[in-house]
């Protein structure tokens, strides 16, 4: 271990992984070299994932070979790669939640002593850690207590405890707000500072700017090559990831068409969230026709409620929703929709689609009882062929099995494009969005932004609920912050602070009591 | 049947699929002559006698028909619950409903009219199982209460107090405990002489094209469909998830009470403790071997006529335990349930 800097400490060779027909990995060559941070960047199904899980004993590739510190090796499990000081923490953690965050750490490590646990020297050696990489814990709280930032440090510390040195970390940044982002840049610092080497798991451009040393760029499971970060840039990383120049982002919204009227007035609404707690809190919105709201906030404090009490999934406790005029609170989802309103839920597996339906099924789910599609008593089949045709021709709906077959089949980007196509056919008035491009790629994603933006220009009012700020900040009119089942601040996309934003995803409101909490849109 | 890829050619591309049912089949009745000769009965002999119970006269298969009316109807009412994702057990409670409703309309002055009487007959017994099944039904929507608890409860319910009343108020004069009969005129006509087959079986066969027609050509079958799918998105899209619950559960428990008022008009001509040997528990099979699909329940509900009938033949031919005939019946199941099992097994992807 006492070589120089710029030793290669892993590296992977001809990697190769199938499931099935896809091929996930295709001839991977990856290395790692002692005391860097080096970036995997490639879009969602590119085989980042994959290849680190190759590396961290979870898949067995089916060619190649892996050298850890010079030597060859093979891992079959994680317990193989704990053993090589490699460890892993995953974008979803592996905690469990009414444990301390000791218990959560030596879970799995044999005892030295004896039966007993021991906790004493435990806490000795997690607080010694937390001192020396910056990861601030207090090993005796209960983890289900703790902010997904500091479970975040939970999972850091748990795999340091086991004396590795070298962290893989997959998508670390995608619950965090942009506070705890850049704390945990700064701990990976000090970490590689102390000699540890990272890898680090993303599809953001800026992160691979902001944190790593090198970048390799994965697509359709190919390397395409590994670059020093300070010798690149953005836009060709782009370029590279998707295969092709990323059309420069949308002309600045044209505000050729904008009502007056607010087609989405939300008054000081309370509800209860699924475990019966007040959870919405006299909230308010308002949106305009022609106009997007995005919600930022991080997950959990409020966005689904919100978007259930909209669409009479859920029950408003008091206030009032109004859409266009006509007030629908607590009126039967069915009767909400007939209101105009679209709404592209946060699950589309779950909750947009049926799995087992064909397409044409699919896209009437929310219209079959309604002429042309069918009579008093019988579906008119063959209109409604005629309709899903139409429909898949004008969203480009691709990858379509055959008329009758399940969807299920569909690639994640074609199955969005599906909950779309019957939404935004409705021509809607009110767009509830939530999350609409989780989980899709870059070309994807754009295409389901265009058709947001496209329905602004028709003067539908959209609430973009969204995890990912980025999103919000580039298509939103104005923007909200929600925090706890409250807003916390509206913001003109113009105006919008991310410091700020940030704050207030966190719930520190301090000296912001100008905002506009109740964001008339009609200045 | 080698499964070694030969020149490219591999074993994945042969289609299995639609022979898995009968290889159990066969399997079953491989192990079944394993314990019938431990029974000292001779196999061969056992299933020729078995197969001649079945098919082998006009009366043989009258009895098969008779039980493939009543296995078919019953296996439609679970389909139709089952393909709505509600999990009706009490198929037998509703059947006796459905008996109680045929003998009432049977005995009363209306079942005294030609033609008509017949009608009504059916029509009380879909009444009547239809409103039992709606005891689960709004339980279910009203407060949540979970079907297969109801249901399975009610199916005793309904047992004790049908023979409630043919001990005591619908008790004919005598000393045993069946109900008087009904009206020569509200019998169902015998379709074959001096057989049972009633037109009970061209009731059950138009009730598989009628939930065929309801489940893939009708909005309120769309609905069912959905709910029983994807319950979130049927209720996202604005489906009135409450009203397709009542309506399922009332259609299962109507073509359940159909079968029971058959069963007096078509076969008793009166109620009787026991009338149904446990139609409603096998139509659960019945419903899952044949994917709720009307003609894939046709034809298992046959099949188990068959079984039924042949190994019914068997015990009374061959003087073979009953429980000897039971345990084939059983037998035919289990395989048939694991090769099922081994049709829907795919390896396991390791996930993170």
């Amino acid at each position: 271990m006492e070589k120089s800097n710029s030793t290669q400490i892993v590296l992977m060779k001809g990697i190769t992984c199938r499931f099935g027909d896809v091929v996930a990995n295709d001839n991977v060559k990856f290395d790692l070299v002692k005391g860097e941070i080096h970036a995997l960047l490639g879009e969602n199904g590119a085989g980042k994932s994959t290849l680190m899980s190759i590396l961290y004993g979870l898949y067995q590739p089916e060619g190649g070979e892996i050298l850890v510190k010079g030597k060859q090796v093979v891992l079959r499990s994680p317990q193989d790669a704990i053993a090589l000081g490699i460890a892993m923490v995953h974008q979803h953690f592996l905690l469990t939640l009414p444990h301390t965050v000791i218990e959560n750490i030596i879970v799995g490590l044999k005892p030295k002593k004896a039966i007993f646990l021991d906790i004493k020297s435990a806490e000795r050696k997690i607080l010694e850690l937390s001192k020396k990489y910056g990861l601030k814990v207090n090993p005796k709280a209960i983890v289900g207590n703790l902010s997904v930032g500091e479970q975040q440090r939970v999972e850091i510390i748990k795999a340091l405890y086991r004396d590795i040195d070298i962290l893989i970390l997959d998508e670390p940044t995608s619950m965090l707000t942009p506070q705890e982002e850049k704390s945990l840049f700064e701990t990976l610092q000090s970490m590689v500072d102390q000699g540890l080497s990272i890898i680090f798991i993303t599809h953001k451009l800026q992160e691979v700017m902001a944190v790593s040393t090198r970048v390799t760029v994965l697509r359709n499971g190919k390397a395409l090559g590994t670059y020093k970060t300070s010798e690149t840039n953005e836009t060709r990383l782009a370029q590279i990831m998707i295969g092709r120049t990323l059309v420069p982002h949308r002309e600045k919204p044209s505000r050729a068409y904008k009502s007056l009227k607010p087609v989405l007035e939300i008054k000081d609404v309370s509800a209860l969230n699924n475990s019966k707690v007040l959870f919405l809190k006299n909230l308010s919105l308002e949106i305009a026709g022609g106009e997007i709201l995005g919600i930022a906030g991080v997950d959990g404090n409020g966005q689904s409620e919100l978007a259930e009490i909209i669409s009479g999934l859920r029950k408003v406790l008091q206030g009032r929703v109004i859409i266009d005029g006509r007030e629908v609170t607590n009126q039967s989802p069915h009767s909400i929709r007939e209101s105009g309103l679209a709404y592209i839920p946060e699950d589309r597996m779950e909750t947009g689609l049926v799995l087992e339906y064909s397409v044409s099924e699919n896209l009437v789910l929310d219209r079959y009882y309604s002429e042309p599609y069918s009579g008093k008593v019988f579906l008119k089949h063959s209109q409604i062929r005629k309709f899903a045709e139409k429909i898949i021709s004008d969203f480009d709906i691709r990858g379509v099995p055959g008329i009758n077959a399940p969807v299920r089949s569909m690639s994640g980007g074609n199955l969005q494009k599906i909950v779309l196509g019957r939404e935004l056919s409705r021509s809607p008035k009110v767009i509830v969005a939530h999350n609409p491009t989780r989980g899709l790629d870059i070309g994807a994603a754009e295409y389901v932004h265009n058709q947001l933006l496209r329905q602004r220009e028709n003067g539908a009012g959209i609430l973009l609920i969204s995890l990912d700020l980025d999103e919000i900040l580039e298509i939103s009119d104005r923007i909200a912050v929600i925090y706890e089942g409250s807003i916390m601040g509206v913001f003109k996309q113009e105006e919008a602070n991310i410091d700020q934003i940030g704050l207030l995803m966190g719930g520190k409101k301090d000296r912001l009591d100008s905002t506009e909490v109740d964001g008339s849109a009609n200045k | 049947m080698t499964s070694l890829p030969i020149q490219g050619i591999s074993i994945r591309k042969i289609n299995f699929r639609p022979m898995v049912p009968f290889l159990s089949g066969g399997l079953a009745f491989l192990v079944g002559g394993i314990i019938l000769s431990a029974a000292g009965v001779d196999p061969i002999y056992a299933y020729q006698i078995m197969i001649k119970g079945a098919f082998g006269s006009v009366r043989a298969l009258a009895d098969t028909l008779v039980k493939t009316t009543s296995l078919l109807i019953l296996g439609l009412a679970v389909s139709v619950a089952f393909k709505c994702k509600i999990w009706n057990i009490g198929a037998e409670g509703q059947l006796y409903f459905g008996a109680l409703g045929g003998l009432l309309a049977g005995l009363s002055f209306i079942g005294a009219i030609p033609i008509l009487a017949p009608v009504v007959v059916i029509i009380a017994g879909f009444a009547f199982g239809s409103l039992f099944s709606m005891v689960p039904a709004v339980l279910k929507v009203k407060l949540g209460v979970n079907e297969v608890i109801v249901t399975v409860l009610l199916n005793f319910v309904a047992l004790l107090f049908i023979s409630y009343l043919l001990h005591g108020p619908l008790k004919a004069p005598g000393f045993l405990s069946y109900s008087p009969d009904i009206h020569p005129e509200s019998e169902l006509p015998i379709l074959l002489p001096n057989t049972r087959l009633s037109i009970g079986i061209l009731i059950a066969g138009a009730s598989a094209i009628g939930v065929y027609l309801l489940m893939s050509k009708t909005k309120i079958g769309f609905e069912m469909r959905s709910v029983g799918a994807n319950i979130k998105a049927a209720r996202y899209v604005g489906m009135n998830v409450s009203k397709s619950i009542l309506v399922t559960m009332g259609i299962s428990g109507g073509l359940a009470g159909i079968g029971g008022a058959i069963l007096v008009a078509g076969e008793q001509h009166r109620l009787i403790e026991g009338i149904s040997p446990g139609y409603g528990f096998i139509a659960v099979i019945v419903a899952l071997l044949g994917k709720q699909n009307p003609v894939g329940v046709t034809i298992v509900a046959f099949f188990f006529s068959a079984l039924l009938a042949g190994s019914e033949f068997m015990y009374r031919t061959l003087g073979v335990p009953v429980a000897l005939a039971q345990t084939l019946q059983a037998l035919v199941l289990v395989f048939v349930l694991i090769g099922e099992l081994f049709l829907r097994w795919e390896p396991k992807r390791r996930k993170i």
